[in-house]
């Protein structure tokens, strides 16, 4: 049967960068040609092990690879950290909505991300720099635990602080003797005036514990719930609605999702579980 | 009426009889049959000897979804060489489901909205799906339908409260009601009028007494089942309004045993996972087996966490994927046939008619309101 959706194509990993302790960069090459919506993700599969669902970290607009930022954390990812190039890999989808982008034009674009979460924030940042004059400003506010926790520490601390256009903050929970930027959690350095509340967007999306006093705080700070764009991170097994493991409400994350704005689901239970 | 044929015909026993022996040699029959204790289940037939008659059981133990979802099911075949090669397993075998129940008809109707969309099922929706379900689908397809309507309900059965039975409208090629010693035959489908017109000698068409006879029958059937009925409609709005106090999520999480029987009877749950069993180490199987909500492994995350891990916030889930408008307007119905199973099963009495019940008569407190505004507020 054609077009069977669970039906992986094949890729092989071309290269591997370390980013931290516990976060590998993986460089995913596929069979054929594979187009995706930032924000979107991907199952991935380790042959014999099994999928797992991630959030390309790379730009879209780059057809030839793409780049999965992943923390080792369960039994796929602990895996997957001990393959070296040239590991075949399959990949499924792209399954999700993605970010608007388009609504995103002409507005300030508020970024607030954490640990890990800046993998889909990375791909997110790269297509908003395409097309960077199609909005009023890019507000980055980036944390992590120590300095060291940091990923895409060579973009971070070099050229993507001097980007025309964009104002970008880092923190770390905890500091070391070098360590330039602030200290204390992100919320530390949100602030009222980072943007116009009024005609901004803000994309969250880090550990669940993060988004929840992020997102607290931005309602707070008067942004309309409609206007936060919340990442999800639920166990996707299937990608396509159907498995159920996804379910919040009567959304399934990784249909409806995975970004979902604050007022579609702060109805609902246990969101930030 | 919205038979595919307005005829009524009449087969006698003998006649079934025979017409089953020819369709067992020319696909795989599923038919009720009688298991080593005194319970009916729906098992591939290779003799008409093995047929529970609709007169022996009101409905098998367990529905016949795991012909269409099996419990495992092979996915994928994969291959680890030099490259990696993953190719699909299809089962599109010819069958015939024999002796169905129309709850169970129901719920199939379900299952082929959700994983086919509109491609299966008569009542289709308005749009088309966004990733029909191969597997499934193929499955599905070349399933003949031979419902038993049903006279007269078991203790536990409330498909009227439900739109599930005791006869079905549609969704059916051939549907039997017993009548005087032989069977009354409704055609639902062309497939159903080309068995008819192919086997004709077994067949004659009703006299209109005949006709009246079905109509009374039906009738009935419907008033002997008057007294299961529940309230469904009020548990629907409370639950879709978030009108339900989480003390009775609460009192109902201590009769729990998270045991997922309530799932793995339930003919509409389908909740699965995809999990790759390597054969040696370089090829195995990509399958998919039954999950439920239950399951306080439902939710793990990488990591280990699991979202979900009070039992309270499992049943609340279970049973707002149930009944809440929210699922029903996505699937045009709601989750449940009535065919009285998980009633069955629950060692703890949770089921569809007590959790109901206990919706419907619990008063809607200022906490569930209060609960609600907090939600929003926060």
């Amino acid at each position: 049967m054609k077009n069977n959706p669970y039906q992986p194509l094949n890729a092989e990993i071309v290269d591997i960068i370390d980013e931290s302790a516990l976060i590998k960069t993986f460089v995913v090459t596929p069979d054929e040609t594979f187009r995706f919506r930032t924000g979107q993700f991907v199952e991935l599969t380790l042959p014999g092990e099994g999928e797992a669902p991630f959030t390309p970290s790379s730009s879209p607009a780059d057809t030839e690879k793409m780049e999965f930022t992943i923390m080792k954390a369960g039994s796929v990812t602990s895996l997957l950290h001990n393959c070296d190039k040239g590991q075949k890999v399959g990949i499924r989808g792209p399954f999700g909505n993605g970010y608007p982008l388009d609504d995103f034009a002409g507005k300030d674009v508020y970024i607030v991300g954490g640990g890990v979460g800046l993998a889909p924030i990375r791909s997110l940042f790269l297509s908003l720099l395409d097309r960077i004059k199609d909005f009023n400003s890019v507000v980055c506010r980036f944390g992590a635990k120590t300095p060291k926790d940091f990923i895409y520490k060579d973009s971070l601390f070099g050229p993507w602080q001097k980007l025309d256009g964009v104002d970008m903050k880092l923190t770390a929970d905890e500091a070391d003797s070098n360590w330039e930027y602030n200290v204390g959690l992100v919320t530390n350095i949100l602030s009222e005036d980072d943007v116009d509340i009024k005609n901004a967007v803000v994309v969250v999306c880090g550990p669940p514990i993060m988004m929840k006093f992020v997102t607290f705080q931005l309602v707070e700070f008067g942004f309309p719930d409609s206007a936060i764009y919340l990442s999800m991170e639920k166990n996707m097994s299937c990608g396509i609605g159907k498995c159920g493991h996804c379910m919040i409400g009567k959304y399934y994350v990784c249909k409806d999702g995975p970004v979902f704005t604050y007022d579609q689901i702060k109805a609902y239970p246990n969101i930030w579980d | 009426m919205s038979r595919y044929e307005e005829d009524l015909w009449i087969i006698t026993r003998d006649n079934l009889v025979a017409l089953m022996e020819v369709f067992i040699k020319t696909r795989e029959v599923i038919a009720p049959v009688r298991g080593h204790g005194e319970e009916v289940i729906f098992y591939p037939i290779e003799s008409i000897e093995d047929v529970a008659w609709d007169w022996q059981y009101v409905n098998a133990v367990l529905p016949p979804k795991r012909f269409f979802l099996p419990q495992t099911e092979v996915m994928f075949e994969y291959r680890y060489d030099n490259g990696y090669k993953i190719t699909p397993r299809y089962d599109d075998r010819v069958r015939m489901i024999f002796g169905i129940r129309p709850c169970d008809v129901n719920a199939l109707v379900f299952l082929d909205r959700f994983f086919g969309g509109g491609s299966l099922s008569k009542k289709s929706p308005d749009e088309e799906p966004l990733f029909p379900d191969s597997h499934y689908i193929k499955r599905r397809a070349n399933t003949f339908i031979i419902a038993f309507g049903c006279h007269q309900p078991g203790e536990n059965c409330f498909c009227v409260c439900c739109d599930g039975g005791p006869f079905l409208e549609e969704d059916y090629d051939l549907q039997l009601t017993s009548m005087n010693g032989d069977y009354a035959v409704e055609v639902g489908s062309a497939r159903g009028l080309k068995i008819i017109y192919g086997n004709e000698h077994f067949f004659h068409m009703a006299s209109s007494d005949e006709v009246k006879e079905l109509e009374r029958i039906k009738e009935d059937a419907l008033n002997k089942f008057g007294d299961t009925c529940a309230y469904v409609s009020k548990a629907i709005r409370r639950v879709t309004e978030a009108k339900v106090d989480d003390s009775l999520w609460e009192k109902l999480a201590e009769r729990c045993l998270d045991c997922g029987g309530c799932s793995y009877v339930c003919p509409t749950c389908c909740c699965y996972n995809i999990v790759d069993i390597p054969l040696s180490e370089k090829s195995g199987i990509r399958t998919r087996t039954w999950d439920s909500c239950a399951f306080a492994g439902f939710t793990r995350i990488a990591g280990g966490e699991i979202l979900r891990s009070d039992k309270k916030d499992r049943l609340k889930r279970r049973f707002f994927h149930k009944l809440s408008y929210q699922y029903i307007e996505k699937n045009k119905r709601h989750g449940c046939v009535g065919c009285g199973r998980c009633i069955t099963t629950c060692l703890g009495d949770i089921n569809m008619p007590s959790v109901v019940e206990a919706i419907r008569k619990q008063k809607v407190t200022v906490q569930a309101a209060a609960t609600l505004r907090h939600e929003e507020e926060i």
